[in-house]
């Protein structure tokens, strides 16, 4: 589904990412684990198209397409969604208009006719039973004056509401009490089919309890110095990076 | 314009510079003043009621609103050509006054409001919509002349191309005008380096037990905003206006006649489009 095979990506000269190479394929669940100022997010950013960040070097394909090529807008259409770790607010403009626009969008890039405000109101009330949204905060405007929980959440509403191909969560468990983390995970994995991959990008094993990866990665410095199973987070949990970076240094 | 025009030929029109609103059946449906050059308003103690006013011509007008005690008016002023509004509110004892005001041209409007009776109301919704050379105009100042009266307003701006917007606000706050409680904001945007937007609110108190707040910013659209929105699927152009719409709708649905608010939304809109 996602093949990145040698991503170099600098911001205002300053490279973040220096040859990053990984393969999703559909069905799995991979957790990019990884030290401060490691890369992660900056990896999520250039994935999902955010202009701020200069592809140096590398390729990365996506459902057979060049995604670099693709603007940020035909990466979503095309079933790329990022999770972010800070969700924007945005007044004046209810989550429901959000939505509305965003899934008829989508739609109609796959050549889908648009949804009946039924049809719409109805995929909303399922969609937001997945992650115990407030139905309330859909008549809100996006993301103003939620509270961290309530961000994150709304983030995996709009997962839900969007059913990509491929989800990138950044940090969706920072800032989360264990309620809100244990909505959120189990939204996500009741999200997760054979048919789609999610990428979470995480500094906490917690989150790894309920949403179980295929593979872990763990970046530093702009590569992916280690992939392993599952077990590598418990171990990192328990012993750091340390040893990793050590490994890595000689 | 057509939704406009309709929605306001529903309305009663106002054929004589001078309208006494004597009773409350005129609240139930508004009047409508078009390019009135003079235009003096009274509503009677107790009475509500609504009016239109809309600038098509680019003429100078002066208009004036007087409340009589616990008499409550609202007030939907639209822009459509360059014109120059001088506005007058005299509000008496427990009057409330809500001011709309739309600027879809390069117009230039002057209120003045006086809060002349105790518990008197102000409030207050500003857009103007600065595109090409054009250059709009707002200014508003508030007296609280007495005590215990209150004011709210929030006035917005967005300029494109080489447009020049100004905003100038002041509250005065008389010696004796106790517990008053004044709120004055003006946000801007601007959609281009050539664009200018000056604002300017002032505060000029002369009593020493009262609440008054003011701000003013100029900035840009918000680009974190745009870029979360391209991320769902919507075109920077969708995601710009989503953003104008939200920044502009909660002034323009200040306007209570819910339908009349929708249609100004659409004008913003396709004002927006050629910005």
């Amino acid at each position: 589904m996602l093949s990145v095979k040698n991503l170099h990506a600098s911001v205002d000269g300053k490279e973040i990412l220096r040859g990053i190479d990984f393969e999703v394929k559909a069905g799995e669940v991979h957790a990019i684990m990884g030290p401060n100022g490691s890369g992660k997010s900056t990896l999520a950013s250039v994935l999902a198209g955010n202009e701020k960040f200069t592809v140096t070097e590398g390729s990365a394909t996506f459902l057979g397409q060049d995604l670099l090529a693709m603007s940020i807008e035909d990466r979503a259409r095309a079933g790329l969604f990022l999770g972010f770790q800070y969700p924007v607010e945005i007044p004046g403009v209810t989550m429901a208009n959000f939505m509305k626009l965003a899934v008829n969008e989508q739609r109609k890039f796959r050549g889908q006719e648009p949804l009946s405000a039924a049809e719409f109101l109805k995929l909303m009330r399922e969609k937001s039973a997945v992650v115990e949204l407030d139905a309330k905060l859909t008549s809100r405007a996006v993301n103003e004056g939620f509270s961290g929980g309530e961000k994150k959440k709304n983030e995996i509403f709009q997962m839900a509401m969007l059913d990509p191909k491929l989800a990138i969560l950044d940090e969706t468990d920072s800032g989360l009490d264990i309620d809100a983390l244990r909505i959120v995970a189990t939204g996500v994995t009741k999200l997760h089919t054979p048919q789609n991959a999610t990428v979470v990008i995480t500094h906490y094993q917690r989150l790894l309890d309920y949403i179980v990866p295929d593979v872990v990665h763990v970046l530093y410095k702009g590569r992916i110095i280690h992939s392993g199973d599952k077990t590598l987070a418990l171990k990192l949990e328990k012993e750091g990076y340390d040893w990793l970076i050590n490994e890595y240094k000689e | 314009m057509a939704a406009l025009t309709d929605i306001l030929s529903g309305f009663r029109s106002v054929g004589s510079e001078r309208l006494r609103i004597g009773d409350d059946s005129d609240a139930v449906q508004p009047f409508v003043a078009v390019d009135s050059a003079k235009l003096r308003v009274e509503v009677a103690a107790g009475v509500s009621a609504r009016l239109v006013v809309v600038h098509e011509k680019p003429l100078a007008s002066s208009l004036s609103f007087l409340l009589e005690r616990g008499a409550q008016l609202e007030v939907t002023e639209v822009f459509l050509g360059e014109a120059f509004a001088e506005v007058r509110t005299v509000q008496a004892a427990d009057s409330s006054c809500c001011l709309t005001a739309v600027q879809l041209a390069g117009a230039n409007v002057s209120y003045r409001i006086d809060l002349d009776g105790a518990h008197a109301a102000s409030r207050v919704g500003g857009l103007f919509l600065a595109a090409e050379s054009e250059h709009c105009v707002m200014e508003l100042r508030t007296a609280h002349n007495v005590p215990d009266c209150t004011s709210d307003s929030l006035m917005k701006g967005i300029a494109g191309g080489n447009a020049v917007g100004e905003f100038r606000g002041l509250v005065y706050v008389a010696p004796d005008a106790q517990r008053t409680d004044a709120r004055q904001q003006s946000r801007n945007i601007l959609l281009s380096e050539t664009a200018r937007i000056d604002a300017k609110p002032q505060l000029e108190i002369y009593a020493d037990d009262v609440k008054c707040s003011h701000g003013a910013t100029v900035g840009q659209m918000d680009a974190e905003a745009i870029l979360y929105m391209r991320q769902r699927g919507l075109s920077l152009a969708q995601a710009r206006r989503l953003q104008i719409e939200g920044f502009a709708g909660d002034v323009v649905r200040r306007c209570g006649i819910g339908e009349l608010g929708e249609a100004l939304m659409e004008a913003v809109a396709r004002k927006m489009e050629t910005m």
